[in-house]
């Protein structure tokens, strides 16, 4: 008969032990976007109808002859209304897809009625959301690549600017819209009506960060509120670049800002993780849903 | 009658109008119990239209929006959109109410049971359009009232005219939504037909604009819509826009697409009702 050891030998090495934590549960998430093949038809499908619906909308803003387009010009700095408006939805659909998938994750462990089991697992518990995040990111990366894509391909818009600086502009946003989607995925353990809150976190954005249109036709306290979210930021920052051209001195600033709120909403996120795990744990309604 | 005889009551139309009522009550209570899913079905559509209001200022000179104006003979677009996302409303209500009427019994595992119900199957859909007529209707309402005071809502045109040619347009929806329901059933994971369905049929009727500032080529597409006909003639009616044939053509258009919906949407739900019946899946989800 084997003798089973008093003490159970875990992996010594921690890092080693949470980096095989995050592969596993990276695959798990992987496993479940690939099992429904309808993913496919919406990376290449919303990309495009989403800004179609307000670019047609511009179009007969415009008029038949185009000719409120330089009244557009005036505002935006530009007559790449397309674009303008591909960015911005961009941004949007962006934000949208994290809080559905980033920030929806554990609810949805709650509804199946894993996450008691997992968060019982001797990992760290903030590795749950890693796993998601870098799935997510992944799935993300394509979805932009499609939409410049499609639009450059299919429609023919032009969009200029340094490659090297997109990406940077995509990166530096990268750690506010992840950041608001984990406080998202802490706040609806507690809140639990999560469709509705997408709902109103989504509408936040498209509302006060400029999706369709210039910060400057806000009024004045709408322009305020802008200024404390961080898609506004993204969306003028790769704006000025793919349609204006600009450097990295004219978009510095954006690019630092934007930092700034990276900083914030991760330390929020992992905070109000903590804050919620400590909560659901004493309350015993980590299992409930 | 002997004692170990039961006495059914006997089916009347009494009891049918009955059936309706407790059917449609019961969806009115479960709609209602969540308040803030209603409050999100009023402030969403006011979400979205403000990306399209602040776009159109961007196009606006002295508040003129003389581009669009050009193309519908009306600068008010604001009024434009307001009418036609409390519309677009009853679109979304066939496509994620109706369309999962079904779908939301089988998963809270119901349907079986109200199935064997010694009562026609369709009359549960029926009921269930009653409660989603009324309650799209006073969400609509009570939006239409909200953007009146943050966009601006002004009508000028005959409302009764625009009543009425909205009936055969929500019948015909309806019928559809008879159709849809029992595919959804018979698929059962049906999210992202539902969502895109939804989205590409609002597109192309030209729910936000006038359907000829389409591409060339995809004009056939958007007047092969019926519902095209309705956003249309209600526009027509209300805000004296230009139409796109005249309003009794469209009318006629919707009354025919009326017929055909119903017919067909009836056909289609008792077709794959038997057939969900024959594979035996009707309690699996």
């Amino acid at each position: 008969m084997t003798n089973l050891p008093n003490v159970l030998n875990l992996k010594p090495n921690r890092l080693l032990a949470e980096l095989n934590a995050i592969r596993a549960i990276v695959i798990k998430q992987w496993l479940h976007t690939v099992r429904y093949p309808t993913w496919v038809l919406q990376l290449l499908i919303w990309p495009l109808i989403f800004p179609a619906a307000y670019i047609l909308t511009a179009r007969a803003f415009a008029g038949p002859e185009q000719i409120a387009l330089p009244v557009f010009n005036a505002a935006t700095g530009t007559d790449n209304y397309i674009g303008y408006i591909v960015i911005g939805t961009l941004i949007w659909m962006w934000q949208n897809i994290v809080l559905w998938n980033v920030g929806l994750s554990l609810r949805e462990e709650q509804l199946r009625g894993t996450l008691e089991s997992n968060w019982l697992t001797p990992v760290w518990r903030f590795s749950l959301l890693i796993g998601s995040i870098l799935v997510q990111t992944v799935t993300i990366f394509f979805f932009i690549a499609v939409t410049f894509l499609e639009y450059r391909f299919l429609f023919q818009i032009h969009f200029q600017g340094n490659i090297g600086l997109v990406i940077l502009a995509f990166a530096v946003a990268f750690p506010s819209i992840y950041g608001i989607g984990i406080t998202f995925a802490s706040l609806v353990l507690r809140i639990k009506e999560a469709n509705s809150l997408v709902h109103f976190v989504r509408g936040f954005v498209m509302i006060f960060c400029g999706i369709t249109f210039p910060i400057s036709v806000l009024p004045g306290w709408m322009k305020s509120v802008s200024q404390w979210l961080p898609q506004t930021y993204v969306i003028r920052a790769i704006r000025e670049i793919t349609l204006v051209g600009a450097d990295f001195n004219m978009v510095k600033q954006d690019l630092l800002i934007l930092l700034g709120f990276g900083f914030i909403w991760m330390v929020i996120g992992y905070f109000a993780f903590t804050f919620m795990d400590r909560l659901s744990r004493r309350s015993g309604s980590i299992g409930q849903y | 009658m002997k004692n170990n005889e039961i006495e059914l009551p006997k089916i009347t139309l009494r009891s049918y109008l009955n059936v309706l009522f407790v059917i449609a009550n019961k969806d009115w209570k479960v709609y209602w119990r969540y308040p803030i899913n209603a409050l999100v079905n009023i402030l969403n559509p006011l979400i979205w239209l403000a990306p399209i209001f602040f776009l159109g200022k961007a196009f606006s000179q002295n508040g003129e929006a003389l581009g669009f104006a050009a193309y519908t003979g009306s600068t008010d677009y604001m009024s434009f959109l307001i009418l036609s996302t409390a519309i677009s409303n009853f679109t979304s209500a066939v496509f994620w109410g109706m369309g999962y009427a079904l779908k939301n019994d089988m998963d809270s595992g119901v349907l079986e049971s109200n199935w064997m119900t010694p009562i026609p199957r369709l009359l549960i859909l029926i009921g269930r359009t009653l409660n989603s007529l009324l309650v799209t209707s006073i969400i609509s309402l009570i939006m239409i009232i909200l953007a009146s005071l943050i966009f601006g809502f002004r009508t000028t045109g005959n409302i009764w005219a625009s009543v009425l040619t909205l009936i055969p347009m929500l019948l015909g929806l309806y019928g559809f939504g008879f159709g849809f329901a029992a595919l959804v059933m018979i698929m059962r994971e049906a999210n992202t037909m539902v969502d895109m369905g939804q989205f590409l049929i609002d597109l192309f009727s030209g729910s936000q604009f006038p359907v000829t500032v389409l591409p060339r080529w995809l004009l056939p597409v958007a007047l092969s819509i019926p519902l095209t006909y309705g956003y249309d003639a209600v526009r027509g009616w209300l805000l004296n826009t230009k139409t796109i044939l005249p309003i009794q053509t469209e009318i006629q258009l919707l009354l025919v697409f009326m017929v055909v919906m119903i017919i067909a949407g009836v056909f289609v739900f008792r077709k794959l009702e038997r057939r969900v019946r024959s594979r035996g899946t009707i309690g699996q989800y």
